[in-house]
């Protein structure tokens, strides 16, 4: 390959003479199948009553009765609407726009909606800001069908109905209102202008109340830094396709930062265009998505990502660095990158430190980053740690009467609030679930999901985003919003009360029917007066830079340092009862169903911690107790991670919900109570302990027979700008009559004739795929694929269709051997397979290549899977027998074998086990049943639709409308799907592109997927 | 000796075997006769493309042994091709005069296929006879039935919006109203009812005030033979309500077939023949090669009996409303997809809800066509009710019950494909321009729907192989279809050969 790059996804593959990883590369499945559980041993046999003639004779009756059984059909029920809804025809899906903001995700979304069940989340490609969705919020509809919902408003744990509710809560407000006691509002952000005002129309009724803002992941260090500077309690916004040189220290922007959503700008830079391309330098602890993607990686702990901050700013205002760290050298480097770049040069930091913040603002100015816009700040985050904690020791204190919490979760993620909530003479709490804060409030009101709700949301000034129900509400639910305004005697709805402001405030005129329709609506940036949280205000004069400065100078460092982090699965836990996100495998560590903490191997040595595979493939780990600051989680699970600080561990947030979730979901540690004054930076102390922990991690499943140097190709930006093809994108070449020929050039089977008509081709741009995941999740939401839990992804039994391979490699490049000298030698060669501490990261997904050259379809005994005219691999379940010698023969192991019967079926208690759960299912898809092999269909149920779109509005099918649910999921635009015998389509363009390889090609399969090569700016400067 | 038994042990059981299936192949082949062949015959090889009464692709077919000599029919449908190439002058004008589109040959159906078909097109339909008998009924109680005849047409076209002729709808009923007023009361009053009411014609302003004030839509077009018509019928309407059980009777007698004597003669000649090979004949070979006979004759059965399970053809299951589509869809001649709206746009052909069936139940709440002794009008007019009773309507007050709790009607499904199966209505409706009787059968004669095809794959894929797309006017397969032709080598792509063979399309 073009680098010579050895790769591997687990460690365990580089020691010698891993019988485990032989036996892995060789075996589709790990596990014998377990002959010894349905017949026993030959001791127990011999001793059952059930002679082998009984046997027979048992299963001849059985038989003969089951064929007379099946001699009389069930009668089938169709019930057809009393009256019809006009727009809704059976059997055709309507699309509504709508608007997610449940606190942490912020999406204009697009909502399919089936016999009036929303069944998918799309993203909303008409809006130019946030339209694109992740794996949360591909997920979230899933949430909506949460048979743990609650179903009526409580108090004081029984169920009342609205009225009675309201007369409880009035009644008490009187009485605090007599006394003039204070009224706090505890939210999530809402970024709703409307919930926003509504909230002041309350104080309007009665004096004495607060609104705090609350973000669990708390960003309040950046919103106080922009405030100061800009007189804006705000975020900037980003726009990464404008920088040329991005550094980030400790900021995970591809995945959660402020709020997510910058990959798509990000993207644009990545691709190289006229020999240039962006060049991505990271200065992190634990490994992010963002570290994994970036050109340069430095593993900083978190107390001296703090000094590299500083450094950098001191490099580039001519000031000499105060403290020497150990990527000294990368800063040198950053710095002159930096002011070569200039204003197209960006610094952003993830720092919780207000002071950092500042600093990398001020750095950002000093280049004129082009890439800030100013004049449109986001209202992503407006969460104030300083009011939050003056809240919690009012309420310690007893000084609030009563608190309602809306949109947040306080009771699990903000250590302290359980306890001083007790001194809290009412509490209400608005909730989906009965959570830990519903739990323990007095009073809960059962609130909607957002696909059942009306609102607005406003996250960038002049952008404003529509919420609208796209089904009835499930349960007797009322809005937070629509119970504000009874409270406030208005018999005015909210949506009433929104069109109203829309119509005077935001639309000025354009029409509400249109903003409805397109979901969100773009105002002119000055004519915009925001109402959001504590925007008001005048800042401090004068930014000492110089006080900011030293102070990030002299954050003190500890022996082992803890860096709390979130996963682009659960994110800050608020959906810890979805199965879809709790089974969706970390991009990163590719364990599913837990939290665990992240150590580097140095560390792990130190303190005598292991990983080690066991002879099934599955991962196990040693566990430790942790405390920090005296408070102390036992029995957390320890997972070695390739590049993860020396001096430092990683634990992720928004697992260990306890509250309102299946008792099957209930899994890893909550680290909440560690994220102490808001800082996801804390010093930490650990023990080992007894036990070992079983992770249920798929990174050594699914290994492609020990092809994994072959499988995935990058390249340098230098190699690809002055060298030809060949020598980065070499074709394969295969042995015929003894001479090397071109693969393309050799079959052994004929041709398959695409020429005509539709081709379908997939194309993975694998230098902006950022591994994000959304697609896993879209494709788990499209075509049923079913959630088999903890225990079956541990034996090699997850269902995924597509999965995101992750693997690592050496940071041994043919330069750096050159530099120490060993280049040439064997010595370059072991170095290269070490397993590095700071290596490399690929990723590369991988779902049914659907061969022309299909090695699954010609060992098929029955002929259940079989090739399309149009490409695809096609897979008749009803005719499969299970024999399973398709999985064996797939190079790329992309085939799923139902084990079990994963719907109905209490052993695997999901969503699929219950009548809610089961209304999220595609009705277009069948949901299959155990004993047959499963995959990707190429999404042909909606190729197929499109299709029949166009013959009945007699028409061809125009470029962009094919589409699969993984490409349609991709905010990046990695994954582009069309007709590539159609010349003019995007598809067909992308696959004459030099970067363009077909998967092990060598095999000679001719895969009708395609990726696009990596490419690495390694340009130090 | 022992042996000797046991061979006739297994004899006995073998010829007990054999009378079992005599007897099932008796049961099997005891088909019923000339006519009901012929519509069955019809319906899976004509239908598609021929009607009775209307030109579709191809003539209509009523009466067509009338018109030309049953050789020439056998020729014609046979192999209408060479007929053409023989010089056949009808031949070629009717391929000519339908746009020269060849009729499909079947060289398959038999010269008693063909004449069982022309026995079924040759038949009368039954409203003809309803009509016939009225009109001699008529003649012998001296009452002019065209006038009659052309009064319901009148009345159906310009009345039947506001007036029944039993019941209040919109203004009054109208039976035997010119025993309450004069005729020429009534034609001025049809006229211009409000003229007469200005005249200050007394009963005219009563009619008024007693029906809410609307006033009537005048008719002046109305000529005094047509308002002669319409009063005739509203007082002679009853000779054209003959009692469907009348024309009935007959068709049951002809419905009872002759048991094929002949076949229960031959078996029991065989019968006879396997005893007496096994009891009385010494020739073994002769044993051994009935008993290969025997065993591959039960093989053959079982097997077609195997395939046979899960199978639902003809599963006609007991409605909870008593619909009956021979009534809609074939007298009334409703569309089938006024009420089955989403067959041209969705995989579902949808069950109308019930707001649909209120866009005509509004005003007929009463069943006034022919009856049965088992299905009188009480009944229908019982199963009307049972609409109202689901949606909440007053037919009293004619209008909607405020605040009425809706009772779903739960229909039974008849046409059930697996869940692994994927159909698309519209594809076939819409794109392909199907008839649906193709697949349904002659709905519109069935008073209680039956599955019809029997949804096997090899039925599916038949009808995939066989039938050419239909592309004409179609620009999705403008390119593709030229391309395939040129391929195949064929004038017309067939839709297996543009992919509808491939297991990817309907299994996903």
């Amino acid at each position: 390959m073009a680098s010579n790059k050895k790769y591997w996804k687990s460690v365990e593959e580089l020691k010698e003479n891993s019988s485990i990883v032989e036996k892995l590369r060789q075996n589709e499945f790990v596990e014998d199948i377990p002959t010894d559980q349905f017949l026993g041993d030959k001791e127990t046999l011999d001793s059952s009553a059930t002679s082998r003639r009984d046997f027979l004779k048992y299963v001849g009756f059985t038989t003969a009765a089951a064929s007379l059984a099946a001699c009389e059909g069930p009668v089938i029920k169709s019930i057809p609407y009393v009256v019809k809804p006009d727009d809704v025809t059976p059997g055709v899906a309507d699309y509504y726009a709508t608007t997610i903001a449940d606190g942490y995700d912020f999406a204009n979304v697009l909502v399919k909606v089936r016999e009036g069940r929303p069944i998918k989340i799309e993203p909303n490609k008409l809006a130019k800001i946030n339209g694109s969705t992740n794996a949360r919020v591909q997920a979230s509809v899933l949430s909506l069908y949460d048979n743990n919902r609650l179903q009526n408003p409580r108090v004081n744990g029984d169920p009342v109905n609205w009225s009675t509710f309201d007369k409880e809560i009035a009644s008490k407000i009187n009485e605090l209102k007599a006394n003039s006691e204070s009224i706090v509002f505890l939210t999530g952000t809402t970024a709703s202008p409307t919930t926003n005002k509504l909230i002041q129309d309350y104080k309007s009724t009665y004096a004495n109340v607060q609104h705090i803002a609350y973000d669990a992941i708390s960003e309040s260090a950046a919103l106080d830094a922009y405030y100061a500077m800009h007189e804006k309690r705000a975020l900037p916004d980003y726009d990464f396709s404008k920088a040329d040189v991005i550094v980030s220290i400790g900021a995970d922007f591809l995945a959660d930062w402020q709020g997510g959503g910058f990959e798509v700008g990000y993207a644009k830079g990545r691709v190289p265009s006229h020999g240039k391309m962006s060049r991505h330098v990271q200065f992190e602890s634990n490994m992010t998505l963002t570290g994994a993607n970036a050109d340069k990686r430095y593993i900083v702990k978190p107390s001296e990502q703090s000094l590299v901050l500083a450094n950098i700013y001191n490099g580039l205002t001519g000031a000499s660095s105060t403290k020497s760290t150990a990527a000294d050298g990368g800063v040198k480097n950053v710095i002159k990158a930096l002011k070569a770049a200039g204003s197209r040069a960006v610094v952003v930091t993830g720092l919780q430190d207000k002071n950092a913040q500042i600093i990398a603002l001020a750095i950002n100015d000093i280049l004129k980053s082009e890439t800030i816009n100013h004049d449109a700040p986001k209202y992503i985050r407006s969460g104030s740690d300083t009011q939050v904690a003056q809240l919690l020791a009012n309420m310690k204190a007893g000084k609030v009467g009563a608190i309602i919490t809306y949109n947040t979760n306080p009771a699990y993620t903000l250590a302290g609030f359980a306890e001083a909530l007790k001194k809290v003479k009412l509490s209400v709490a608005f909730a989906m679930n009965e959570d830990e804060t519903a739990s323990i409030s007095q009073n809960v009101a059962a609130i909607p999901h957002y696909l059942e709700s009306w609102g607005d949301v406003s996250i960038q000034k002049g952008q404003y985003g529509l919420m609208q129900p796209t089904i009835n509400p499930l349960f007797n639910t009322r809005q937070f919003q629509d119970t504000l305004l009874k409270w406030i005697g208005s018999s005015q709805s909210y949506y009433d009360y929104i069109k109203t402001y829309w119509n005077t405030s935001v639309l000025k005129g354009k029409s509400w029917n249109q903003a409805l329709h397109d979901g969100f609506v773009s105002s002119s940036i000055s004519s915009v007066e925001s109402s959001l949280v504590g925007e008001n205000g005048s800042s401090e004069n004068k930014i000492n830079y110089a006080s900011a400065l030293s102070a990030l100078a002299s954050v003190k460092g500890s022996e082992l340092e803890l860096a709390l982090y979130t996963k682009v699965g659960l994110g800050d836990g608020q959906m810890a009862n979805n199965p879809w996100l709790q089974e969706l495998p970390d991009p990163i560590t590719r364990t599913t169903w837990d939290n665990y903490l992240l150590i580097s191997r140095v560390d792990a040595e130190a303190k005598g911690l292991k990983n080690w595979t066991v002879s099934d493939g599955a991962l196990n780990g040693d566990k430790v107790n942790l405390t920090v600051n005296g408070v102390t989680i036992a029995n957390v699970p320890v997972y070695i991670q390739p590049g993860q600080a020396p001096g430092s561990v990683g634990l992720a947030l928004g697992y260990g919900r306890a509250k309102g979730v299946n008792t099957n979901m209930i899994v890893g540690v909550n680290a909440y109570p560690l994220f102490q004054n808001f800082n996801a930076h804390q010093a930490i102390s650990i023990e080992k302990t007894e036990g070992v922990h079983e992770f249920a991690c798929v990174q050594l499943q699914h290994t492609i027979m020990g092809r994994e140097d072959e499988i995935t190709k990058e390249t340098t930006l230098a190699d690809f700008v002055s060298k030809p093809k060949e020598e980065w994108n070499a074709k394969a070449h295969v042995s015929q009559d003894h001479q090397l020929v071109e693969i393309d050039k050799v079959d052994l089977w004929e041709k398959f004739d695409d020429s005509l008509g539709t081709k379908f081709n997939l194309s993975i741009d694998l230098a902006t795929c950022t591994g994000c995941a959304a697609c896993v999740i879209a494709c788990h939401a499209e075509n049923n694929v079913p959630v088999v839990g903890k225990h079956e992804i541990r034996v090699s039994r997850d269902m995924h269709w597509l999965r995101i391979d992750r693997y690592y490699s050496s940071d041994m490049t043919v330069e750096k051997g050159k530099e120490e000298g060993i280049y040439g030698s064997g010595g370059f060669f072991d170095a290269q397979i070490q397993p590095s501490d700071n290596p490399e990261v690929a990723f590369q997904p991988v779902m049914c290549q659907h061969c022309d050259h299909a090695p699954c379809e010609t060992v098929c005994p029955v002929a259940a899977t079989s090739h399309g005219m149009q490409g695809q691999n096609q897979m008749a379940y009803n005719r499969c027998i299970g024999t399973r010698y398709c999985a064996n023969n797939c190079p790329y192991k992309v085939r799923r074998f139902n084990w079990f019967k994963y719907f109905d079926n209490n052993e695997f208690d999901f969503n699929m086990n219950n009548d809610l759960g089961r209304m999220v299912l595609n009705p277009d898809v069948v949901v299959r049943s155990r004993g047959v092999m499963e995959k990707c269909s190429m999404c042909i149920q909606m190729t197929q639709a499109t299709i029949l779109k166009a013959k009945k509005e007699g028409r061809p099918v125009k470029d962009g409308e094919f589409e699969t649910a993984c490409s349609n999921a991709c905010s990046t635009g990695a994954m582009v799907f069309g007709d590539v015998n159609d010349s003019e389509s995007k598809v067909a363009h992308v696959k004459e592109d030099d970067r363009t390889f077909h998967l092990l090609e060598f095999v000679g399969t001719k895969p009708n997927v395609f990726y696009q090569l990596d490419v690495r700016n390694t340009n130090e400067a | 000796m022992k042996r000797v038994n046991q061979r006739s042990k297994i004899l006995k059981l073998l010829l007990s075997s054999l009378t079992f299936i005599l007897l099932f192949t008796i049961q099997i082949s005891a088909q019923s006769g000339n006519a009901e062949n012929g519509k069955k015959l019809y319906n899976a090889n004509c239908a598609a493309c021929h009607k009775l009464d209307a030109r579709f692709v191809g003539p209509p077919l009523k009466g067509i042994s009338e018109k030309r000599t049953k050789e020439w029919l056998v020729a014609w449908i046979k192999d209408n091709a060479a007929l053409r190439a023989s010089g056949d002058a009808d031949a070629i004008a009717i391929f000519e005069e339908y746009n020269k589109i060849t009729m499909t040959p079947y060289p398959n159906l038999s010269d008693q296929d063909i004449e069982d078909i022309l026995a079924y097109t040759d038949d009368k339909p039954v409203e003809k006879a309803v009509e016939d008998k009225g009109v001699a009924t008529a003649a012998s109680l001296g009452i002019d039935s065209l006038q009659v005849v052309t009064g319901k047409k009148i009345f159906s076209a310009n009345c039947a919006a506001c007036h029944k002729l039993d019941a209040k709808l919109i203004g009054p009923a109208l039976r035997n109203i010119a025993d309450k007023r004069s005729d020429d009361w009534l034609k001025s009053w049809i006229k211009d009812n409000a003229a007469l009411r200005t005249s200050g014609d007394a009963d005219a302003i009563a009619i008024f005030d007693e029906y809410n004030g609307s006033p009537m839509t005048a008719f002046p077009q109305l000529k005094d033979a047509d308002l002669e018509a319409i009063i005739a019928y509203t007082s002679h309407a009853d000779i054209l309500e003959v009692k469907k059980a009348d024309t009935a009777a007959s068709d049951n007698l002809a419905k009872v077939d002759p048991i094929p004597w002949a076949t229960y003669l031959v078996i029991l000649v065989l019968v006879l023949l396997a005893i007496w090979v096994y009891f009385i004949s010494k020739n073994e070979f002769l044993k051994l090669m009935t008993t290969i006979a025997l065993l591959l004759g039960v093989g053959y059965i079982s097997y077609a009996a195997m395939m046979d399970i899960g199978v639902d053809q003809g599963y006609k299951p007991i409605q909870p409303i008593a619909f009956s589509h021979e009534i809609h869809a074939g007298d009334n001649k409703i569309d089938c997809e006024y009420c089955h709206s989403s067959a041209k746009h969705s995989k579902t052909s949808g069950i109308p809800s019930a707001n649909v069936c209120m866009n005509c139940h509004k005003s007929i709440s009463e069943y006034n066509g022919p009856v049965t002794d088992e299905k009188d009008k009480a009944f229908y007019d019982g199963e009307i009710q049972k609409i109202y009773d689901a949606i909440g309507w007053d037919k009293e007050k004619l209008a909607y019950i405020e605040g009425y709790e809706e009772k779903p009607i739960e229909w039974i499904r008849i046409h059930n494909l697996p869940d692994f199966a994927y159909y698309n209505h519209s594809q076939h409706v819409t794109v392909a321009g199907l008839e649906c009787q193709t697949c349904h059968g002659p709905v519109e004669e069935m008073d209680e729907v039956e599955q019809f095809s029997p949804l096997t794959m090899g039925w599916c894929i038949e009808c995939h192989k066989t039938t050419d797309l239909k592309v004409e006017s179609n620009e999705y397969y403008a390119k593709i279809h030229e391309e395939l032709s040129k391929k195949y080598g064929v004038e017309k792509v067939t839709v297996a050969q543009m992919g509808g063979r491939e297991c990817g399309k309907c299994h996903y």
